[in-house]
């Protein structure tokens, strides 16, 4: 058994998600401590041209599982295939499409399974993961019981590791050993159903403008698109937002929606519910602005401002757009 | 068209939560509910019995001897019947050796959709859905907004990058799906009285089928450690500024940490 | 005797009460402030089998017990005073078709008020006849296979709102109110009848009180329940059962008050400290919790005995609605005081319950009524004579 350190690697059109960046750099440092190399599973429209280039955020080769654009269960068996005996762990992102391919894993080759985790280490050359569970009440520290097969499957959140700045490398290009026959590359795509506008990918975003109830309405977003813009960041929303139709539901944070690791999140007319909470309460830095004193973001906020959004957010805007003016 | 809904019992939000001594999670400690996201799989179920799509609603669920009040709750808001698989060997099952119980037991059980939640609330697992269809070597059709089934096929509405997919696949199958399908119906009082003389079967580890070797132990993973998070500094609040104010004060505090 | 609480009557007091929480009592202020009756929330109740749980099985109830019973009417009162009323009204106006009806009127009537598709309200208070009954005046004058019905009621819960009334009229008059009174089943789409007005009160806004016109109602002689002349006590055997149900309301009130101070008091600091903690405070809601359950416990102990059918029920149900009623206004009462001037504005609960508790006090006979009723019971025992 290798000490390699594999990961899943997402394309589309060609380029690599960002969360294939994260995990080929989080992959990268942990092979330099158990000594191995950080191997690429790419899969998705356009990867074996792109599989290359994730040289540059530290992997060593890129096994290319498939090529075309079909629902990523379907590459089950590929991946299953490549990962088979390959290494100490294989990182997923804990998105939908990784959370799918991880599930497989574990039930094809009866993997311990980890997380979504917020920290992956090597300790006493056995991997140890931290995760918040019990909606953040408790923390546990975990590790594969002994005499459990390898690889282990990690699920990571979007922002535990920050995509190295890109090198030189690049990856060692390979093709996947053949798959088994599996029942799961039997689900297709019947219909497909485009958006108007394009939605940014939440999970990506490093600082997120987000609405709730207190928004009131479509118009509402207008100033939170505003100040989104100014600082850089993407627009998200509340369950409660989505539900009324506020926004699309690509754009909910939360419990059912996109859990999101920002370095900095704005809350705005959002009272926290847990359902809420547990889609952004990692990210580094939160602020929330809510006219009541009493709601509950304003425990756990790092800055709580009380007053009315549809005052203090364009009045922010402006401030920061005078800052940067000079 | 048979549909078995997998459920767990979980602690209620804001319950007394806590991992005893040896580091599992206590579940006879808190106040228990039928894990939310679960109800949306319910829910969902229901409604194709009521359309007439599903012939029969069958709950299943792997947990300790309290956990029929869960199966109990979920037959007041409606379905046939309710498998409860328990034993003291699944004591500190992950969710890998859970996979492998609800795998064995479906595969007796048959569905043509085995439908569940997309995840826990306690653990935050969201693997066992995937981990069952891989088992039992059947498709999974995964976080659905609407699940529909017609014509030997099962279809899921899922929310693709720019907008929604409908992605199908033949039964038997495995399906989860999100809170948008829509709030779970509550229990009516006839319900609720129905409920306690609707078949509720009980299985050790043997009538599922899985010897206790196939389990490992009940875990593939072992938690070393449990602690309350590190305390956060606390909370600094801006108050009674006028918002120009208020606005050169949040500034400040993102310059500060280099956030803008 | 003893009674028992069982662990269905636990089940089902987390059914309601959940259903109370999630939709009952976020609506409660609204309803207030509107005055208007929660036709939703009749459907919810109606939709969740709440509205039939004092009918038999074969009409679509749940027929549960009244201590069952007590713990529903208990945890939506808590929650919102007037949803409360809809399953209390709808025994109440039930229930004279429930004791002197005959199969055939049961059967005809009762599966579409246990279904909640009607309402059904109790119509015998007059303007001239409150406390005192056998004053009524509203005549019911037979023709031929049926009966006219001419004159007015007020106060009528719910009168304008249902689709069946249970009316009380003097089918002879010369008899007066105790012996020539008899009972009737109205329609209220009858021609002739009217609900003209609405009146505008201290409490319990959302539910419509109204006055009643009846102006040669024509009502088959079939829809007569039991003799001639046996109204009266119909009346009274209704009244006996049904005022349990207001002391099941105002235990809810109560406790809604309690659970409202209490949270507030552990929320609010003041001289540096947690109001709860300050031991005057403490003492009144520890004052305020033990009184609400002494009321709860009598309430539960009348209920029993209603199912066993008691011999001296009417000492149990007055006992336990004096004792709920001013129990329900003292609590209210204070709950208030603990919020301060808080607990005077509309933007807490308490102000809306120490309203709401009043009635308690007032409808389904006065607490001197009560009192009256008690004291028959309790020298009837003693073997004292009744005055000659």
């Amino acid at each position: 058994m290798s000490n390699d350190i594999l990961f899943l690697a997402e394309f589309a059109a060609g380029r690599p998600a960002r969360s294939a960046l994260e995990l080929a750099t989080g992959a990268a440092e942990l092979a330099s401590e158990s000594g191995g190399s950080a191997v690429a599973l790419a899969y998705g429209s356009g990867a074996a041209d792109g599989a290359a280039g994730l040289g540059a955020h530290g992997a060593a080769r890129a096994i290319v599982v498939g090529d075309e654009d079909r629902p990523a269960i379907t590459y089950a068996p590929a991946v299953v295939a490549a990962a088979r005996d390959a290494g100490l762990a294989i990182l997923a992102p804990a998105t939908p499409n990784g959370r799918d391919l991880a599930a497989a894993l574990v039930g094809s080759l009866d993997l311990p399974a980890f997380g979504p985790v917020r920290a992956a280490r090597l300790s006493d050359g056995a991997l140890e993961t931290e995760q918040a569970t019990l909606q953040g009440s408790v923390v546990t520290t975990s590790r594969p019981a002994d005499g459990a097969p390898a690889p282990a499957v990690v699920l990571v959140l979007a922002n535990t590791f920050t995509p190295s700045e890109g090198g030189s490398g690049s990856a060692e290009v390979t093709e996947a050993p053949a798959a088994e026959a599996s029942a799961l590359t039997k689900a297709t795509v019947v219909e497909s159903h485009e958006a108007e506008a394009k939605v940014v990918n939440l999970e990506e975003a490093t600082i997120i403008v987000a609405g709730g109830r207190g928004v009131g309405g479509e118009e509402g977003f207008g100033p939170l698109r505003e100040l989104a813009e100014v600082l850089g960041g993407a627009v998200g929303a509340s369950r409660a937002a989505a539900d009324a139709g506020w926004i699309p539901y690509q754009l909910q944070i939360g419990q059912t929606g996109k859990v999101v690791k920002p370095s900095l999140y704005i809350g705005a007319g959002i009272s926290g519910a847990i359902q809420h909470r547990v889609g952004m309460q990692t990210a580094e830095h939160v602020v929330a602005i809510n006219r009541d004193p009493d709601a509950p973001i304003g425990e756990f906020a790092d800055l709580f401002v009380v007053g009315d959004l549809f005052q203090i957010i364009p009045a922010l805007t402006e401030e920061l757009r005078r800052r940067k003016g000079g | 068209m048979k549909i078995v809904v997998c459920i767990k019992q979980v602690p209620a939000t804001g319950a007394d939560k806590r991992y005893t001594d040896d580091l599992r999670l206590d579940r006879a400690a808190a106040e228990t509910i039928i894990n939310p996201l679960d109800e949306y799989a319910i829910e969902q179920a229901l409604r194709l019995a009521d359309d007439g799509v599903a012939d029969s609603v069958t709950y299943l669920s792997m947990g300790p001897e309290q956990a029929s009040e869960a199966l109990r709750r979920a037959l007041g808001m409606g379905g046939d019947d309710a498998v409860l698989i328990t034993d003291p060997a699944l004591a500190g099952a992950d969710e890998w050796a859970t996979a492998r119980v609800l795998a064995t037991a479906l595969d007796r059980l048959a569905p043509d959709v085995a439908l569940m939640g997309m995840a826990s609330d306690d653990a935050r697992g969201s693997l066992v859905p995937g981990a069952v269809a891989a088992m039992r070597d059947v498709p999974l059709l995964s976080y659905g907004a609407e699940l529909k089934v017609a014509d030997g096929e099962a279809r899921v509405r899922r929310l693709s990058a720019t907008g929604y997919d409908w992605i199908g696949a033949p039964l038997p199958v495995v399906a989860t799906v999100t809170d948008q399908v829509g709030e779970p119906r509550y229990a009516s009082l006839k319900g609720i009285m129905g409920a306690k003389r609707k078949p509720l079967e009980t299985w050790s580890l043997a009538d599922a089928g899985v010897s206790s070797d196939a389990l490992r132990g009940a875990a593939l993973t072992r938690v070393t450690d449990a602690r309350p998070p590190e305390d956060k500094p606390p909370t600094e609040r801006i108050e009674n500024l006028p918002p120009t104010e208020a606005a050169a004060r949040i500034a400040d505090w993102l310059a500060q940490r280099k956030l803008v | 005797m003893t009674y028992l609480t069982t662990a269905d009557h636990d089940e089902l007091r987390a059914m309601v009460r959940e259903l109370a929480d999630e939709r009952i009592a976020p609506r409660a202020a609204a309803i207030d402030e509107q005055s208007e009756f929660p036709w939703d929330l009749k459907e919810l109740l109606a939709e969740s089998d709440l509205l039939g749980t004092c009918f038999e099985e074969r009409h679509g109830g749940t027929a549960l017990d009244t201590i069952a019973q007590s713990i529903l009417v208990e945890e939506i009162a808590r929650a919102d005073a007037t949803t409360s009323l809809i399953p209390i009204v709808q025994k109440l106006g039930a229930l004279p078709i429930l004791l002197a009806g005959s199969d055939e009127q049961q059967d005809r009537y009762l599966p579409r008020l246990a279904s909640g598709e009607w309402l059904a309200a109790f119509a015998l208070t007059e303007a001239a006849a409150g406390s005192d009954v056998a004053s009524n005046r509203m005549r019911a004058a037979r023709d031929g296979d049926d009966y006219v019905l001419n004159g007015s009621k007020r106060f009528i819960t719910h009168g304008g709102v249902a689709n069946l009334l249970t009316v009380f009229a003097l089918t002879d008059p010369e008899a007066g109110g105790r012996k020539g009174m008899s009972a009737f089943i109205v329609e209220t789409e009858t021609p002739g009848f009217a609900a003209p007005r609405v009146e505008h009160k201290m409490g319990i806004r959302g539910s419509p009180t109204a006055e009643l016109t009846f102006d040669d109602v024509r009502v088959p002689a079939a829809n007569r329940l039991g003799d001639d002349g046996e109204g009266f006590r119909i009346a009274m055997e209704t009244l006996d059962r049904s005022r349990l149900s207001i002391a099941a309301q105002a235990v809810g009130i109560a406790q809604g008050a309690t659970d409202a101070a209490v949270a507030y008091a552990a929320d609010r600091t003041q001289f540096g400290e947690r109001v709860v903690d300050f031991q005057g405070i403490q003492w009144m809601l520890a004052d305020m919790a033990s009184q609400t359950e002494a009321a709860r416990q009598l309430t539960y102990a009348a209920a029993a005995r209603v199912d066993a059918q008691a011999r001296d029920l009417p000492y149990w149900t007055s006992s336990a609605k004096l004792v709920a009623g001013d129990t329900a206004m003292k609590v209210t009462t204070d709950a208030v005081q603990v919020l301060g001037g808080y607990g005077y504005i509309t933007e807490y609960p308490v102000e809306r319950m120490m309203r709401d508790a009043k009635i308690t006090q007032l409808y389904e006979g006065t607490q001197q009524i009560q009192r009256l009723i008690v004291a028959r019971q309790l020298l009837q025992r003693a073997g004292v004579a009744r005055r000659g």
